[in-house]
């Protein structure tokens, strides 16, 4: 897993603009598109151009309007797709099934019409000073595996150090909520996460741990039932001080 | 592919017009022009729609083969409707003197809810009291796996496990149970993260002896 070298708080990837595919390898792959348009996005961002890791500032793209707007289009796939397995899309249980399967699908990347600022962070940020370790563990994560549109869920382990600001705890789960609910990569969200947490509060130190199972490795593949994978971000503090990040994880443990 | 299911269960033959359908359709099977590959195509493309109408870019990196994963995932996880009972039970039914309970239990189970398209997965606990015929038992397994390999319904799964077992070996009792976790409750909807659904099926001995029922029930489900 690769490590960024962020020792610089606060400021968004804007160092890194210019080139492509560092850190994690990508944006989270959100172009503005048209309104109404099912046309493809302008091809020009792709590539080099693209901006690395968005800022947890900028708005997301999608909306509800679109969502409303997309529906038909994407009931149809799915009625294709359910031809194309042999079914008989006609039949009473299947009749439904493109229409709620694409709602489904587009709850389960919500995450890309959410907007941090506005929708999370806005009024839970409060000035207190309190340096001792904060952790929320246990928070139950449900994503896509990007490569085969399978879920992955898990648990997600936050802690962090405050510098003179701490966050409503509830808004650290609905950070893990925003980048969970996406196509994703598990190490990409890890990063995400912390990112966040970091350039939302200035905090002396972010950890974040997930175990998840992916269902694209237990339900088909290696079929592996019990595997798990664990990821985990050290920003600041966590990183370079072995105690904090031990302290850290004996505590997300017990 | 045939998709074989005439005897008529406890009087009820309702269940077959519903098993008729879970398996090729006629329309299916009358345009035998389409390929295989052919068919992966327009799944494929079917995905790549889905992706673009989602707000993704399908040109970065890690999506560039992402329809063609996901429509080769999809077709794994309906591999069942291809697949008979008759092709994998016929050679491992054996004549044994034994008249007593098998179990087979814990046998993992992964499936697709035909209603949303997402998983659903758990347990399955298979028993069934020989009648002078033995099935292998990784054969019970494999029958739950040609059915949960399909778009299905807890209730009408369970329940073709059984009926599959109870037509080829005549048994005088099959009991099937199934636990499982549905991710359509858990990720989206009600969001239950520990809420866990139980279908069971009992046929002939289990159904009409509650004592031989309780051995079973004790003997799986009650740890």
């Amino acid at each position: 897993m690769e490590h960024s070298k962020q020792t610089q708080f606060g400021s968004s990837d804007k160092k890194d603009a210019g080139t492509s595919s560092v850190v994690n390898g990508h944006c989270d792959g959100m172009v503005k598109r048209p309104a109404g348009g099912p046309s493809q996005p302008p091809a020009a961002e792709s590539g080099s151009q693209r901006p690395v890791m968005e800022s947890w500032r900028e708005d997301r793209t999608r909306s509800v309007e679109d969502n409303e707007m997309r529906l038909p289009s994407l009931a149809a796939a799915y009625t294709t797709i359910l031809r194309g397995l042999g079914e008989d899309p006609q039949r009473q249980g299947l009749l439904k099934t493109p229409w709620r399967a694409a709602t489904a699908m587009q709850f389960f990347t919500k995450g890309y019409q959410e907007k941090i600022i506005a929708d999370v962070l806005n009024d839970a940020i409060f000035d207190e000073d309190h340096d001792e370790m904060v952790i929320v563990k246990d928070i139950d994560m449900f994503s896509m595996c990007e490569h085969h549109l399978v879920p992955i869920f898990g648990r997600v382990h936050i802690g962090y150090l405050p510098n003179k600001r701490v966050l409503g705890l509830s808004k650290l789960a609905r950070i893990v909520e925003i980048y969970s609910r996406r196509l994703q990569v598990q190490e990409r969200l890890t990063k995400q996460i912390a990112v966040a947490i970091t350039e939302a509060l200035q905090p002396t130190g972010v950890g974040v741990v997930i175990e998840a199972t992916h269902m694209c490795m237990v339900m088909r593949g290696v079929q592996k039932m019990n595997s798990k994978t664990v990821t985990s971000t050290m920003l600041g503090v966590f990183r370079e001080d072995p105690k904090t990040r031990d302290e850290f994880l004996t505590l997300i443990r017990s | 592919m045939e998709y074989q299911h005439d005897i008529e269960i406890n009087g009820e033959d309702k269940y077959l017009n519903i098993c008729k359908h879970n398996g090729l359709c006629k329309k299916e099977k009358d345009s035998k022009d389409d390929t295989d590959s052919n068919k992966l195509s327009h799944i494929e493309k079917a995905y790549t729609t889905i992706l673009g109408e989602l707000g993704e870019d399908v040109d970065r990196e890690g999506l560039l083969r992402t329809p063609l994963r996901a429509a080769k995932a999809m077709q794994f996880f309906t591999k069942g409707y291809k697949e008979t009972t008759q092709d994998i039970m016929n050679d491992a039914i054996f004549d044994e003197n034994h008249d007593e309970m098998v179990i087979v239990k814990d046998i993992d189970l992964f499936s697709l809810c035909e209603h949303h398209l997402v998983p659903f997965f758990g347990k399955a606990h298979i028993a069934y009291l020989p009648n002078k015929k033995v099935v292998g038992l990784s054969k019970l397994a494999r029958i739950v796996e040609i059915y949960s390999r399909r778009l299905q319904v807890q209730e009408r799964l369970t329940k073709q496990i059984a009926s599959a077992i109870s037509e080829a070996l005549e048994p005088a009792g099959v009991a099937v149970v199934i636990e499982a976790t549905h991710m359509c409750m858990v990720m989206r909807g009600v969001q239950k993260i520990n809420a866990s659904t139980v279908t069971s099926v009992m046929l002939g001995t289990f159904q009409d002896n509650p004592i031989t029922r309780k051995e079973f029930l004790d003997l799986t489900i009650r740890k």
